[in-house]
């Protein structure tokens, strides 16, 4: 038991290290990944100050765009990460190795957490010395949690994703395309949510980055949510629960069916 | 048939079958659609909001003004992300572009080819997207009926524009032949530079006065003026005029075709130097594993 569970931490150490080392090994992510929201931060920010609208809508597309390498990250880096793992060889790999899957998931979601972390400070750092828009929370506690409870369900959705990317082949890259700007506007990223009618905002609540923005808006800048703040936390806790629970029991059916159809180890599809 | 215009046909034909294969019709449809549809509602969504938070004081012109804009700029980023993206996926993925190289085939109508599929998905979703932006929002119907469409204008435009679509995505797959994995975000990067400078989705007189200069040196700029001129005429709106609003169409129709043509005597160079630069140095059939 003991040696399972170092071995489950371990691989997610070791999955997680080459993310997080690769932030001082490739410093061109700073203009690739913290440079280019930037500018889309900058653009919709613009769109807001030609409209006149008040100070905080600018604070709402910085934070949006912050948000956004969470859910970019998700996509790219968690949903497709095996099928490029796939495409380079590196699957088998995994799949041999005696450490867990759901470990390796549970790594590339730590550093890509972390790694993402550091890239929506930047956008966040940048947006907020480019506009001067003034962020004032009522809580920092408060924040804080909700932002790592936020990141949680949005993971545990990323994790999910992964294996059910396993049985795609070339349609992986056309799918993760499709899932992003719905998803910018589902999530109300550069708006508020009260624009949607309510049987819209609550379906869109699946996505945790939904409820989440609408919660760090509140706390961020007092803006009035679609829910009350207790609400749109209970409703992140309980999405993190079910998305980790679908992300394992997914895994383990996916992988067999993967297995048993031969797409382990298909390439150049 | 000459080889040139072979290679363009069958190109054409290989970007179409890997752009639309992989699924079935009616899925591909919808991802033809929700892309160019979700970015022009993101639009809405935001200038609704504005106008509740300001009491109804943003003009209604702004909506339209941001939507057929945010159409036309489709066009530009799937050309542009189309000719790049295919020097990736050739070299890196698929372990082609060393052969179509070596064959008989020519590279830049092969690149061109490959990108005329993406554009012909993104003016099919443009399309749609006017259409039931037109059907949905009246503010933007009233706009578009407001006044006879330029269609004589907007010919020319949207002629000087494939002309100026295909030299920037030339650019682009030119200097991604000598990168890395660092090419796959650089048209992502010139396609948000764009988005930015020329005043897609706001009027240029927004920018900082320095930025306003490099955006008037864009040859995108004019071109979205002259394709939002030729669709909804100059906007009445005070707060929707810019440094081009006292510019009459032919000066517009002037300085895209003068620019198009400097961008595309760099182009020819550019994609010259850099197809040798990639061959001397070994990146045509270098793979990185991005």
């Amino acid at each position: 038991m003991r040696a399972s569970i170092g071995l489950f931490l371990r691989t997610i150490a070791a999955r997680a290290y080459p993310r997080i080392i690769g932030m001082r090994r490739q410093p061109s992510w700073v203009i690739h990944e913290a440079i280019l929201p930037i500018l889309s931060v900058a653009s919709f920010a613009y769109v807001y100050r030609a409209m006149r609208a008040p100070e905080e809508y600018v604070g709402f597309v910085i934070l949006g765009g912050a948000m956004t390498a969470f859910w970019l990250n998700v996509l790219w880096s968690m949903g497709a990460q095996l099928y490029w793992e796939r495409s380079s060889g590196n699957l088998e790999l995994y799949i041999m190795a005696p450490g867990s899957m759901m470990a390796v998931l549970a790594g590339m979601a730590l550093g890509g957490m972390i790694l993402t972390c550091v890239r929506a400070s930047v956008i966040m750092g940048a947006g907020i010395l480019l506009f001067q828009v003034p962020f004032a929370p009522t809580s920092w506690s408060m924040l804080i949690f909700t932002f790592l409870l936020t990141l949680l369900a949005l993971y545990g959705l990323g994790m999910m994703f992964a294996s059910v990317f396993l049985l795609w082949g070339r349609e992986a890259w056309h799918i993760v395309n499709l899932f992003q700007e719905p998803v910018y506007l589902l999530t109300g990223m550069n708006f508020p949510l009260k624009v949607f009618p309510t049987f819209l905002a609550t379906t869109a609540a699946l996505i945790p980055l939904t409820a989440g923005m609408d919660a760090l808006r509140q706390i961020l800048f007092k803006a009035e949510g679609f829910w009350p703040l207790e609400v749109e936390i209970s409703l992140l806790g309980g999405l993190s629960i079910v998305f980790l629970f679908l992300a394992k029991r997914l895994l383990a059916y996916l992988e067999r069916l993967a297995r048993e159809e031969g797409r382990l180890t298909v390439k150049w599809q | 048939m000459k080889l040139p215009q072979k290679t363009l046909r069958w190109a054409t034909w290989l970007g179409w079958q890997l752009e639309s294969n992989w699924t079935e019709p009616w899925l591909f449809l919808i991802y033809v659609l929700v892309k160019p549809l979700t970015s022009s509602l993101l639009l809405v969504c935001m200038y609704y909001a504005a106008r509740t938070a300001t009491a109804g004081a943003v003009p209604v012109e702004f909506l339209p003004y941001m939507y057929v804009s945010n159409a036309c700029y489709m066009l530009v980023w799937a050309v542009m992300f189309g000719m790049s993206y295919a020097v990736i996926s050739d070299r890196e993925h698929y372990r082609m572009l060393k052969y179509i190289y070596i064959s008989p085939g020519h590279l830049q109508t092969y690149f061109v080819g490959r990108a005329v599929a993406g554009a012909a998905q993104a003016l099919l979703g443009g399309f749609l997207n006017l259409a039931i932006g037109a059907a949905a929002f009246p503010e933007v119907r009233n706009a578009l009926t407001r006044q006879p469409t330029e269609w004589g204008w907007l010919l020319f435009y949207m002629g000087i524009g494939t002309i100026l679509l295909i030299v920037l995505g030339l650019i682009l797959a030119a200097a991604v032949l000598n990168m890395a994995r660092q090419g796959m975000f650089l048209s992502e990067g010139i396609a948000g530079i764009l988005y930015l400078l020329c005043g897609v989705v706001f009027p240029l007189a927004v920018l900082p006065k320095f930025l306003q200069y490099v955006s008037l040196a864009l040859p995108p700029t004019y071109w979205l003026e002259g394709m939002r001129r030729s669709l909804l005429g100059t906007p009445p709106e005070a707060m929707l005029q810019g440094p081009l609003s006292s510019w009459s169409q032919g000066e517009i129709a002037l300085a895209v075709t003068g620019s198009t043509l400097l961008l595309g005597l760099f182009g020819i160079w550019f994609f010259h130097w850099s197809e040798r630069r990639a061959w001397r140095r070994g990146r045509i059939e270098e793979t990185t594993g991005a």
